[in-house]
């Protein structure tokens, strides 16, 4: 089985989001502002990249640039340590690049969601 | 209402494709739903182990990675803001997903709309509390609890196998409507594709 650009890219994702529900204690700042920070994120970016690994809920993609975007910010509100700040800046990073990744082909469903709103997409049509 | 064909291809019906029109297979068809459906059941079973510790019929609870950190979470006060424990709900909530993932044949997303929806509904909130349960864990009370963190993993794994038959049944209803039939009554009583 070959897997796509898409696949590869939000698994990548998902795996950064499982990383920072371990990075407070693997780190050794758990109770710090930061460490809770990634243990919000963390679940989010893993449940969402987890679900767009798949071509039906690959839409859901772009649900994690909002994290991704927090990410970038929080070392700097929270006042992060150096080692939680790198963390969270190359997780961010990476979660920016990758959330993108990419559009599912729709023709197995029918045209998908977009149908939905845009019935001229089905090809049935 | 029940058929015997496993693969879901063809209908009795003649006329009526199983596969809805532009899709390569039908999310329908009981190799779909069953696996859907045992999934399901284990995180039924698990769910109902963890509401059993929170109302003390079984006085231990299983936790091989974080000392007492499923204790800890399955006692918080969280577990109990609602009048029943979260388990007991993540249980009913499991059931919910089972039930409704086997009742009704190979052509439900457009005999049956209004069950593909109900099983919809049944299987997408219930794994967006579990994430936020993840989240609570160690963000109020410090600890996590292994077999949450599985109950939350199998409540995820159902959603993009569940949410495929929930576009057929939207699509078709769509069609009705461009067609300029009752949606209602298509929702509860079912359409022709033609």
């Amino acid at each position: 089985m070959k897997l796509t650009r898409g696949e590869v890219a939000q698994a990548v994702v998902a795996g950064v989001g499982g990383w920072l529900m371990l990075a407070p204690s693997v780190l050794g700042h758990v109770g710090s502002d930061i460490a809770q920070s990634d243990r919000i994120v963390g679940p989010v970016v893993l449940a969402i990249g987890f679900l767009s690994i798949f071509p039906i809920t690959r839409l859901l993609r772009w649900v994690n640039l909002l994290p991704g975007a927090w990410l970038l910010l929080a070392p700097w509100l929270l006042d992060a340590p150096t080692d939680a700040t790198i963390s969270s800046m190359v997780a961010g990073v990476v979660v920016l690049a990758l959330a993108p990744v990419e559009k599912a082909p729709q023709d197995q469903y029918g045209g998908g969601w977009i149908t939905l709103v845009r019935p001229s997409d089905r090809p049935d049509k | 209402m029940f058929r015997s064909d496993l693969s879901g291809e063809t209908d009795r019906v003649a006329g009526n494709q199983a596969i809805p029109p532009g899709w390569s297979s039908n999310p329908s068809a009981w190799g779909q739903r069953l696996p859907i459906a045992a999934v399901a059941t284990v995180g039924f079973a698990i769910a109902t182990y963890l509401t059993l510790f929170q109302y003390g019929v079984v006085d231990t609870v299983w936790e091989p990675f974080f000392g007492d950190g499923s204790q800890n979470v399955l006692e918080s006060k969280l577990s109990r803001a609602l009048p029943v424990s979260d388990g007991s709900l993540g249980a009913a909530g499991y059931l919910a997903d089972a039930v409704s993932g086997v009742l009704f044949g190979v052509n439900r997303w457009r005999t049956t709309p209004w069950i593909v929806v109900l099983f919809a509904l049944a299987v997408g909130p219930l794994g967006l509390t579990s994430v936020l349960l993840v989240i609570a864990q160690p963000v109020l009370y410090g600890s996590f609890c292994t077999l949450c963190l599985v109950s939350a993993a199998i409540s995820l794994a159902m959603i993009p196998l569940a949410v495929d038959e929930a576009l057929a049944s939207a699509q078709q209803l769509r069609r009705v409507k461009d067609a300029g039939g009752s949606v209602w009554q298509a929702f509860w009583h079912g359409s022709d594709t033609a």
